[in-house]
Formats: C-alpha cells, sequence, structure tokens
C-alpha cells in the first residue's frame, strides 16, 4: 500500500525533465547543439582573447591575471615593432610561404594530373612511395640537410652550395615535406573531372598542359585552394627548419629584405626574440603573436567557402 | 579539303582488339555514320581521328596530311561529344571562342564568327549566358557552334544527340542535316540509333566486334546487307533469319520449305544457309495478289500482336510450337517469324493463318561465314547477285 502511494506522488523536477527530453528530443539535441558549440567556442577563441589580455597588461603587471586585462596599455603593438624589426619577420615567413606554396602547387598540379588522370604501369607504387616518405618525421631529415645546405656534402669534387642563411635553405625542404599532402589532395580533384572536358579543351587546340592549366585547375579550385592554404598555413608557422637554418637576424629595413644582411629567420623567431637574456616581454610577445595571427586568419576567412568545401570533397572521395 | 583516309588502323589493349583493321575513305563533303551495337569500336575509330586515342597500327590521313603522329589540335578537325562537354567555368561566348583565343586570333575576327556561328545554331543574344542556364537542346547548339567556328575541314561527332530526349532528338537530326548542307563539310557520325544513321547519312558504315561490315549508302544496306550481321543491325524491328538446308527444288528447314533455283545462286544440294525476310515482306497468304513474287505457302499460329497505329507487327509461332533455328539479332524469341501488316488485317492473336513471303526480297546467307550469297530469289530465272559494297579485312 505504502509503495503504490509512493508512485503516484508528483514525480520531481529531474524526472519531469528527463520524461519531456525523451517526449521532445528536438529540445534535447538543441541543448545538445549549444553547449557543444558554446564549448568549441571557448576551446578555440578563449587563447586569442587570453593573448590580448596579456598585450595589454604592462609587463610589469603581469601577476595574478584575471580574465580582465591589470591595466591598460595598447602601446604595446607599436612597441613590438620599436625593439625588434617585427614587420621584417613577419614579411620573411610571408614571403618563404609564398614561395613554397607556388613550387607546391605547380609541381603537385603536374603530379596530380599524372596520378588523376592518366594510367601507367607502376603508379600504385610511386603513390604509396609518395604516401610512405611523407610519414618520415621532419626531423630525420635535418642533420643530412644542414650538412647539405651548408656545403659539407661533395659529389665528384662539387660541394653543395652554402644556402645556409638564404630562403632556399627553407622552401626547399618545406616544399618537399608538404608536397605529399597536396599531391593526394590534387589527385583526388583532377581525377573528378570528366575526360570529355579534357578531350574537348585538347580538340580545341591546347596541349595537354594547356588543358590542365586552363580546364582542369579553374575546375578543381577549391582543391587548389585548400592544398596551397594548408601549405601556406603550415610554412608560415613553421619553426622548427626555420632555426636551425638561419642564424636569426634579419635586416633592419623593408629595402633590405633582399641583401645579404637579411637571413630569412621567421616569424617564430621574431616573437622569441622578446625573450632576451635579462628581461622577457610577456605583453610584447602576445601582440606580435596577435599580429602574426592576422596574415592566415585573413586568408582563410577569404578562403574559407572552398576550403571547406575542398576538405570535405576530399574526405568524400578517398 | 576534307577527305579522310584510315588504312588498317588497329587499336589493341591487353587483352581486347577494339579497332581491327580498318580501312576507310571517306570523301571530302560526305556525312558518314558509323554505327554498331555498344562495344563494337565505333567510338574508339572515331577517337583515333581525333588522335584522343593513338592506334597500335595503321595510318590515318585528313585533306590528303599525315595526322597518325599529330596531337589533336593540329589535325583540323572538331568534336561534339555525346556528354556536351562544354567548359562550365566559362561562358557560352567564351566556350565557343575557346578554340580561336588559344589560336590568337584577333578580337574582332573573334567577334565576327562567334556571332556568325551563333546565328547558324540559332543562338542569337544567349551568348553572355553560363552552360548551367541552358536547357539540354541549346548546350548542345552550343558545342555544335564551338565546333563550327574554327571552320575545321572534318567534324567528328560522337553520339551528339544521344542525351537529348525523343522530340528534341528528331528536331536536331533536320538541324544537323541542314548544317551540313549549309557548310558542306565532312562529318564523321558516330550512333548507335539507326534511325539517325539511316535519315542522315550519305553512306553508313556498319561495325561490329572492331570490324568494318559494310560501308554503304543507307538504301543499300537496307536491301543488300553484305552479311547476317548488317541484315539484322540495319531496320526496325530486325530481320527474321532462319537456318536451312538446300536441297534440289530450293531450301527446307525444318517446319517451312522455299523453292527457288539454287543452281543461279551458286548453291548445292546440302549446303547450309540462312534465310532472312524482312517483316515487312511476310504477308498474309489472301493478299498474295500483291506480292511480287509469292512463296509457297507458309502455315503459322499468331501468339502476340503490336499494333504501332500504322501497321501491326505480328509474332507468329509454328503450329507445332518449333519453328526450327529461326533467330533474330534484336533478341527476340529464336522461334518466332515476325510479319508486319495493315492495321486493318483481320488478324487476332492466337489464330491459325498461311502467310508467303515475297521471294524477290529474300535474302540468303553462309552459315559458316555469315556473308550474303544472293538478295531477292527466282523461281527458275536467275536470281540478283550480292551488290552491295563489301570491304571485306
Amino acid at each position: 500500500m505504502a509503495a503504490s502511494t509512493a508512485s503516484e506522488s508528483e514525480p520531481g523536477p529531474f524526472t519531469r525533465w528527463v520524461q519531456r527530453s525523451i517526449s521532445e528530443p528536438e529540445r534535447t539535441y538543441q541543448a545538445m547543439f549549444y553547449v557543444v558549440m558554446v564549448f568549441f567556442l571557448v576551446t578555440t577563441l578563449f587563447p586569442f582573447y587570453w593573448l590580448l589580455v596579456l598585450a595589454l597588461t604592462p609587463n610589469d603587471a603581469i601577476r595574478n591575471l584575471g580574465l580582465l586585462p591589470n591595466g591598460f596599455n595598447p602601446g604595446a603593438f607599436l612597441t613590438v615593432f620599436q625593439k625588434v624589426p617585427f614587420h621584417i619577420f613577419l614579411l620573411n615567413s610571408f614571403i618563404l610561404a609564398v614561395l613554397t606554396t607556388i613550387i607546391v602547387l605547380v609541381v603537385a598540379s603536374l603530379a596530380g594530373y599524372v596520378f588523376g588522370r592518366l594510367s601507367f604501369p607502376g603508379k600504385g607504387v610511386l603513390m604509396l612511395a609518395i604516401l610512405a616518405i611523407s610519414y618520415f618525421p621532419p626531423a630525420a631529415f635535418l642533420i643530412p640537410l644542414f650538412r647539405l645546405f651548408n656545403g659539407n656534402v661533395s659529389l665528384f669534387g662539387v660541394s653543395s652550395p652554402v644556402l645556409y642563411n638564404t630562403p632556399g635553405a627553407m622552401v626547399l625542404p618545406f616544399s618537399a615535406l608538404f608536397m605529399p599532402l597536396s599531391i593526394f589532395i590534387l589527385t583526388t580533384f583532377y581525377g573528378q573531372i570528366p575526360d570529355g572536358l579534357e578531350d574537348a579543351a585538347r580538340i580545341e587546340g591546347t596541349t595537354r598542359l594547356g588543358a590542365l592549366f586552363r580546364v582542369i585547375i579553374p575546375l578543381s579550385a577549391p582543391g587548389v585552394a585548400t592544398a596551397g592554404v594548408l601549405t601556406f598555413i603550415s610554412v608560415y608557422n613553421e619553426y622548427f627548419f626555420s632555426y636551425l637554418m638561419t642564424d636569426g637576424t634579419v635586416s633592419k629595413t623593408v629595402f633590405g629584405i633582399v641583401s645579404a644582411s637579411n637571413h630569412w629567420a621567421p616569424l617564430l623567431q621574431g616573437i622569441l626574440s622578446y625573450q632576451t637574456q635579462f628581461n622577457k616581454f610577456y605583453n610584447l610577445m602576445a601582440a606580435a603573436s596577435i599580429i602574426g595571427v592576422l596574415p592566415v586568419a585573413i586568408l582563410v576567412v577569404v578562403a574559407q567557402e572552398k576550403i571547406v568545401s575542398g576538405l570535405t570533397q576530399g574526405a568524400l572521395k578517398e | 579539303m576534307g577527305d579522310v583516309k584510315l588504312e588498317g588502323v588497329t587499336k589493341r589493349y591487353d587483352e581486347v582488339t577494339a579497332v581491327d583493321d580498318m580501312n576507310l575513305d571517306i570523301e571530302d563533303g560526305e556525312f558518314v555514320t558509323f554505327v554498331g551495337p555498344s562495344g563494337c569500336g565505333k567510338s574508339t575509330t572515331l577517337e583515333t581521328i581525333a588522335g584522343l586515342t593513338m592506334p597500335t597500327d595503321g595510318s590515318i590521313t585528313i585533306a590528303g596530311r599525315e595526322v597518325t603522329d599529330l596531337p589533336p589540335k593540329d589535325r583540323g578537325i572538331a568534336m561534339v561529344f555525346q556528354n556536351i562537354a562544354l567548359f562550365p567555368h566559362m561562358d557560352v561566348y567564351d566556350n565557343i571562342s575557346f578554340g580561336l583565343r588559344i589560336r590568337k586570333y584577333d578580337t574582332e575576327e573573334i567577334d565576327r564568327r562567334v556571332e556568325r556561328a551563333a546565328e547558324i545554331v540559332q543562338l542569337e543574344g544567349m551568348v553572355d549566358r553560363m552552360p548551367s542556364e541552358m536547357s539540354g537542346g541549346q548546350r548542345q547548339r552550343v558545342a555544335i557552334a564551338r565546333a563550327i567556328v574554327r571552320e575545321p575541314e572534318v567534324f567528328l561527332m560522337d553520339e551528339p544527340l544521344a542525351n537529348l530526349d525523343a522530340k528534341l532528338r528528331v528536331h536536331m537530326r533536320t538541324e544537323l542535316q541542314r548544317l551540313h548542307k549549309e557548310l558542306d563539310t565532312t562529318i564523321i557520325y558516330v550512333t548507335h540509333d539507326q534511325a539517325e544513321a539511316m535519315t542522315m547519312s550519305d553512306r553508313i558504315a556498319v561495325i561490329n566486334d572492331g570490324e568494318l561490315q559494310q560501308i554503304a549508302p543507307p538504301l543499300v544496306c537496307y536491301n543488300e546487307p553484305a552479311n547476317r550481321f548488317v541484315a539484322g543491325f540495319i531496320g526496325s524491328p530486325s530481320m527474321n533469319v532462319i537456318d536451312g538446308v538446300v536441297d534440289a527444288e530450293g531450301l527446307s528447314t525444318d517446319h517451312l520449305r522455299l523453292r527457288f533455283d539454287t543452281a543461279a545462286v551458286g548453291l548445292a544440294e546440302g549446303d547450309r544457309v540462312s534465310f532472312g525476310v524482312r517483316p515487312e515482306d511476310v504477308y498474309l497468304a489472301e493478299n498474295r495478289d500483291v506480292v511480287t513474287d509469292p512463296s509457297e505457302t507458309i502455315s503459322m499460329q499468331t501468339d502476340v500482336l503490336e499494333p504501332m497505329g500504322d501497321q501491326i507487327f505480328v509474332y507468329m509461332n509454328a503450329p507445332d510450337g518449333e519453328t526450327g533455328g529461326m533467330e533474330a539479332s534484336d533478341g527476340r524469341d529464336g522461334d518466332q517469324l515476325l510479319m508486319s501488316v495493315e492495321p486493318d488485317a483481320d488478324v487476332q492473336a492466337d489464330e491459325r493463318h498461311e502467310v508467303v513471303v515475297d521471294r524477290s526480297r529474300v535474302h540468303l546467307f553462309d552459315v559458316e561465314s555469315g556473308d550474303a550469297i544472293a538478295h531477292g530469289l527466282t523461281e527458275g530465272a536467275a536470281p540478283e547477285t550480292a551488290t552491295g559494297e563489301v570491304e571485306e579485312a
């Protein structure tokens, strides 16, 4: 008797909430969507907010920080350029990234055309070899490359060129390291263009190469954008090779960028140069980081639509 | 001069021979159609002419110039594809002028030619549209404009109408004929639709298994097929073909007899031949007065009727259910004889009827090789012998 009374009593608020969720699943999904979205927003955006807090707080006030800046010092965004020629570091990284992206896109386009549109004996083995090489840890190449780029390797009595402190020492290994990913992306895209379009272009008067550049690449724009942006960001953010292939000095002026005084130290070395033997300017490092992110952020926003469709298309096909 | 010559063109893939020793001589201004079932090598032949596929063997000459090793762009050809293949990222103007721009024509010349081409295919005022904004027929016309704008020696068309709906296809068929008359350029046209082949071409090249079966004007292919394959492929519904043995008086099969002058066509007693007759050359016995040379009567049992409006197709079985070795290449039941009669004929399903065939319209084929022995037989006098223009490998 007592048990039946208990089961007939009013359900508690939690029970009611559960029952309502079961009877109206849309509400639950909606709620879960917001929870997950807020989670991702916080994890992706909070680091940027925290950089902003650090940058705005004067360096000697950076202790016991809360969620708000401890003071207000927007001058840090100018000081970064006065303390070191940060714009040169930024420009160096940008130029290295653009050069690498151009090389990667041109070579990977040719490779993608061959792998995606032609059939020949040994194609599978070749693609597998590229995949295998792309799995090598980049660090494994460092010491041989370092010797190579410092003229310590000689073949038939000719010693290798000294590329240390030049863009070549970074652009060449970057191109090789980021090439396989682009080759696979572009192979997938070029392989999807109907044969008829290439045939039509060739009948109309182009060579195979002409058909690639006039028809296949324009129609694969999302894939090319994806490969390009991924390569650009990877090189722009690269630190390991850039740190070891240069001595970290840069020219003092923009016009000196192509002179011998510019040793092509990249963005990350610029940021770390606010950390000296006696001082650590955390606020300047934070401000420089925000400035450094801007070009990539702009690039991604501009190419966003194409990148998203590019990544998903490639994913579906493979 | 847009004459095209193929000499011994062969295309072999690892295991398969797609085109086998093809010899063709196409004259300037001629409209030649390649027909054949799917996978017979007609498209591959066209691709070797275009230069999209390199032949394993043989040589190709276009306008008196050997082009076997030249890339497609240097062959003086233009092509219209089955899937139309307009460049989706370019508007109509850019699509049509693509070839001219690559060949660096000056802007005024390009404008003039694009305008003229658009006029010929009736696309004036549409040149700034994108292909995605156009209907199937309009896109096909853009593709044709793209082909004619370069004023090539030869047009190659690979089933250009296959993806259009039936009504549009008939319309485009007449458009293409008008175009051919207007431009007077050689056209090589690939189709598996024999109605297109019959209506448009000066000559039809019937291809099967990579081999040329017959190249002749449409009516010659129809009336004097070079072999059993051509007989079955050209004409719809296809010809009745029945295997039989020659005896002293003519030919007998398991069920029927046909008397004719065997010596006149060079046949001896005991020879195995196939006898072919088109559905429209089979008549009800009561109408035998209208038949040029009626045969002896054949007793048949009607099975299924297909009223087409202007005629009725009557499928007939032998009364005992077996005709013996009848066959038709369109997948019809091997034991049936097909007759076409006037729509007002008094024929019902499942009736016994006496029929005759027109002896002057009977074809004889060798059972082994399938080659035609005679077209049209006579009871006594010498029959006409095969005159179809046969180019055998």
